[in-house]
């Protein structure tokens, strides 16, 4: 599922870069206000850059899915079934979930899901009808759900009923591994009132027929109800460009202040200006004693620091051009920045693996790119180059993670195996250049490699390599952030000393993500060899972390073209039988069908007065848990 | 001079006509179009030809083209996924809030430099002038952040005495009802523009000054004002006039390090941020805006010119 990336890369512009930086070096002794809230009734969270909330409806397509539209505003006031991370964990959070742990039985194609006793703020129960409502969506406008993902969800199910008020039986169509089930199918469900079962504002709770009605028999009726929820939202399914501009009704509009979350809205704008209130009816462990929640838009990082340093939000960020003193560790911050003497400098790791991909269909580089990067020991020399530990500790000042694989090794978790943890290729330019050598190349250091002995026997280039290739490659990769220009210049230099020649182009990340699709090798326009839109891919709503979206053949996200028949055999397992993570992540982490890359951690600042606030690695809010 | 008007505004029809078609056969260059832009990294090909398909994107190109004419002649720009919202409804709000912090920034700049650099060109190569030269000059090689920030730092954090941001809930009318909130942002803006404003008047008043009409009121037996004001003020106003027609797209199109520094949505950042997120109907909104800003802001510098100096006459009058 997309979780937006952009949030974290793109970060604002240079001025406001250049204007921090100087504004810092001119004054050293301005420092924030007070500590002490002013009102204590009320905490203001930053918004990131230029990115404030804009769709209410849960049930939403791809181009409304990101983080401040789903797990910093959404999840307020609208449970999902299953709550998953608790800090820095993301594992299932039964606690704050409306259901307790699914069952499963009849060899793992029968999954039994119990709700708890939670309310809504109207005062009705949330029902298994709830739960149905929203599968009955999902069958009526599976298309439209931006986690669709043909043969899971719905397509896996032959049924879904509802025996009593508080059970619902999902019916499989073959067994699933209860982990991905649970992680990454129980988790897109959201219940939704009753009251939103309607076509017409003002209509009668369940007026819309969707329901009530038995999974997958009211498709017509689902739809109708979708599209008016979906209007209610800002967008009309049937005709997209007409906009209707609801943005300033959500807080107005009776539909949406159904709630089961702990805050409701009372106010929004288009400007990103929301204000939530405490939900008296709230029903889960933790209610609210910080009562009112503001969410602050900027339009810029420079704007928030800004904010932050007048003591305007309570809860923001740190850019990341303004941390003045590197990590203590990946889980310690170092020294805060001496401006934000009121705020704790906070840590936290993001779920998420990050790499870029190569193209292993590329016609690049006279013919040679594809037919090289298929080279298991040339992946092996160019990840062995790749000095994630000390780009971390000199781009990322220490505020970073390396990624060895396809599973996140940090935060620590139980999917991660211990040979991906101990990190199966080193930094080493004795052993990248052996590889190659190893292997028929003629290897000139800050020069151009040249393949010397084509052929596939075990000392040849390899298969598609003529006699005289070189190793010339072109790698686009995302304008707008130093930090990634600084990775990128660095990985070259490192990349030169085995003779790989990387000719390194800048592009706004639309454009790197448009280059970087799938494409075969026998079409003229497949040239682009190497593509880093500057993040890899967050775990989230797909909480479990395997990579049938990634790195299957055919995925719709495995923008290289990766192949490899072990690998979508491990990944099936994965899926389908109740098997850990170990063999599909070792496999992977062994055969680098990317280049695996530092993943920055985020860097928070949290007024010292506040009290509960711990990061959230799934980047969710839960102010309910705070207090002054 | 209605003639004028007329033809200068069929002209203007299709000079717009032009840019939206220039800048729509552009954004259809770029990589993965408006899908990927809007459906980001995870977008399956199933996901992408389903958006395009349901937003007529899948259509000829000239079938989209015409639909988006056929749109603007009802006002309606398009709408812009990344916002959700209109694109002509996302320019209402923007727009006069851009207008309202730019247009005061240049009658600030006006209210002061008008009189400077008649002071400066009756007074040449005085100790007044050559301060307010160097002053200017210091001014004008300043970078708006830098200025934004030390004006933040000092009147903000240090003294108090105003916000370092106005507030992001304010619609354009706060500057009249919390006209503290802009104090910054406005002088920021007006500092730079000074210096330009103020340079172009002195030079011009000192040219006027040299005329032989001027000798003519002096050896006339008119007094220093009534020569200046009189007789020098209006004919040296006009390469001023001509600078504040083109600044009419300034104003429309937003004083982006400013809007950055002091945390101000308005046209610039929009702008901006449309061109960095692939928002292909924001891009063109903002581009119409900003063209229409233009050719308006020369018809106007047109117009002024021929209204301070009766023997300018426009064509076919």
């Amino acid at each position: 599922m997309k979780i937006n990336l952009r949030n974290r890369l793109v970060k604002g512009i240079g001025v406001g870069v250049a204007a921090v930086a100087v504004a810092a070096t001119l004054s050293a002794c301005g420092s924030s206000s007070s500590s002490a809230p002013s009102n204590t009734n009320l905490v203001r969270i930053a918004e990131a850059p230029a990115t404030p909330p804009n769709y209410i409806f849960p049930f939403m397509g791809l181009q409304f899915f990101s983080v401040s539209n789903i797990n910093q505003f959404q999840f307020l006031m609208y449970r999902p079934l299953y709550w998953f991370g608790d800090g820095q964990s993301p594992n299932v959070n039964y606690g704050l979930s409306l259901a307790s742990a699914p069952v499963y039985s009849n060899g793992d194609k029968t999954v039994t899901v119990n709700l708890k006793n939670y309310k809504w703020s109207n005062g009705e129960a949330v029902t298994s009808e709830n739960v149905l409502f929203w599968m009955n969506m999902m069958h009526a406008e599976k298309t439209n759900w931006a986690d669709y993902t043909p043969g899971a969800l719905p397509d896996d199910l032959t049924s879904v009923t509802a025996p009593n008020s508080s059970t619902v039986v999902f019916n499989l169509k073959a067994s699933v591994n209860p982990y991905w089930f649970t992680y990454n199918e129980l988790a897109q469900i959201t219940p939704m009132p009753n009251a939103w079962d309607i076509t017409a504002t003002g209509g009668a709770s369940n007026s819309g027929g969707c329901a009530a009605a038995p999974y997958g028999t009211a498709d017509a009726k689902c739809s109708a109800v979708y599209t008016f929820l979906s209007k209610q939202s800002g967008y009309d399914p049937a005709n997209p460009q007409a906009a209707n501009n609801a943005l300033p009704t959500y807080a107005t509009n009776k539909i949406w202040q159904v709630v089961d979350g702990p805050y409701h809205l009372t106010h929004f704008d288009a400007s990103g200006n929301v204000s939530f209130a405490a939900n008296s009816m709230y029903s889960g462990p933790v209610k609210a004693t910080i009562k009112n929640v503001n969410l602050v838009p900027f339009t810029t990082d420079t704007a928030e620091f800004n904010a932050l340093v007048g003591g305007k939000v309570d809860v923001g960020y740190l850019p990341s051009q303004d941390i003045t003193g590197n990590a203590v560790n990946s889980s310690t911050p170092g020294p805060n920045n001496s401006r934000l003497g009121n705020y704790n400098l906070v840590t936290g790791y993001s779920w998420s693996i990050n790499y870029f991909p190569f193209n292993f269909n590329s016609t690049g580089d006279g013919g040679n790119a594809g037919p090289i990067f298929k080279q298991l020991y040339f992946r092996q020399a160019f990840q062995t180059l790749v000095d994630q530990a000390l780009y971390i500790n000199k781009i990322d000042k220490g505020y970073g993670v390396p990624t060895y694989g396809p599973v996140p090794v940090y935060p620590k978790n139980q999917f991660a195996s211990s040979y991906e943890e101990n990190n199966p290729y080193p930094y080493s330019v004795t052993k990248a250049v052996n590889l190659l050598k190893d292997h028929g190349w003629k290897v000139v250091p800050n020069g151009t490699s040249t393949c010397v002995s084509p052929g596939t026997g075990a000392t040849n280039c390899g298969a598609g390599i003529a006699k005289g290739a070189q190793m010339n490659f072109n790698l686009q990769y995302s304008s707008g952030s130093t930090a990634l220009t600084q990775l990128m210049n660095d990985e070259k230099s490192s990349w030169a000393q085995a003779g790989i020649n990387v000719t390194l182009g800048q592009a706004s990340f639309n454009t790197v993500l448009g280059n970087a699709v799938p494409c075969a090798s026998t079409s003229a326009s497949c040239t682009w060899e190497m593509a880093n839109w500057g993040a890899g891919w967050i775990f989230a709503p797909d909480y479990y972390p395997s990579g049938e979206a990634i790195f299957a053949t055919g995925a719709g996200s495995n923008s290289g073209s990766y192949s490899d028949a072990t690998n979508d055999a491990n990944i099936n397992a994965t899926t389908s039988k109740n098997v850990s993570l170990t063999t599909y992540e070792n496999y992977l982490a062994q055969q680098l069908p990317v280049v695996f890359q530092p993943n920055p951690t985020a860097t928070g600042e949290v007024n010292k007065s506040l009290k509960g606030f711990t990061p959230s690695t799934l980047q969710q809010l839960n102010p309910e848990q705070w207090s002054w | 001079m209605i003639g004028y008007i007329i033809r200068r505004l069929i002209q203007a029809f299709f000079v717009i006509l032009g840019v939206t078609l220039v800048v729509f056969i552009l954004s259809q260059l770029i990589p993965g179009g408006e899908a990927r832009a809007a459906l980001g990294p995870k977008a399956t090909q199933l996901q992408i030809d389903h958006f395009n398909h349901l937003n007529g994107f899948d259509q000829p190109l000239w079938v989209q083209y015409w639909h988006y004419l056929l749109g603007l002649f009802k006002g309606n720009l398009g709408y812009s996924y990344r916002n959700n919202q209109g694109v002509t409804s996302l320019i209402a709000q923007r727009l006069p809030k851009t207008m309202v912090l730019v247009g005061a920034s240049t009658l600030l700049s006006l209210i002061i430099a008008i009189p400077v650099g008649m002071r400066q060109a009756v007074r040449r190569n005085s100790l007044f002038d050559y301060t307010v030269t160097g002053v200017g000059f210091f001014l004008y090689a300043m970078p708006a952040f830098l200025v934004g920030e030390l004006l933040i730092l000092y009147f903000s954090f240090d003294l108090g005495w105003f916000p370092s941001q106005p507030p992001s809930t304010a619609s354009a009318w706060a500057v009249f009802t919390q006209p503290q909130d802009f104090v910054l942002p406005v002088i920021t803006l007006a500092a730079l523009t000074i210096a330009g404003f103020s340079r172009y008047m002195r030079s011009s008043v000192l040219d006027t000054l040299a005329e032989d009409y001027i000798r003519t009121a002096k050896a006339k037996g008119a007094g220093p004002r009534r020569v200046l004001y009189g007789h020098a003020l209006r004919n040296a106003l006009l390469p001023l006039l001509t600078l504040i027609g083109l600044t009419l797209p300034a104003i429309v199109g937003g004083a982006l390090i400013t809007e950055d520094v002091f945390n101000y949505p308005g046209m610039g950042l929009l702008t901006v941020q449309a061109a960095q997120n692939d928002d292909i109907p924001l891009v063109l909104g903002t581009t119409l805006v900003a063209t229409v800003a233009t050719v308006l802001g020369s018809l106007l510098a047109d117009l002024l010119y021929a209204a301070a100096d009766p023997r300018i006459r426009l064509g076919g009058d």
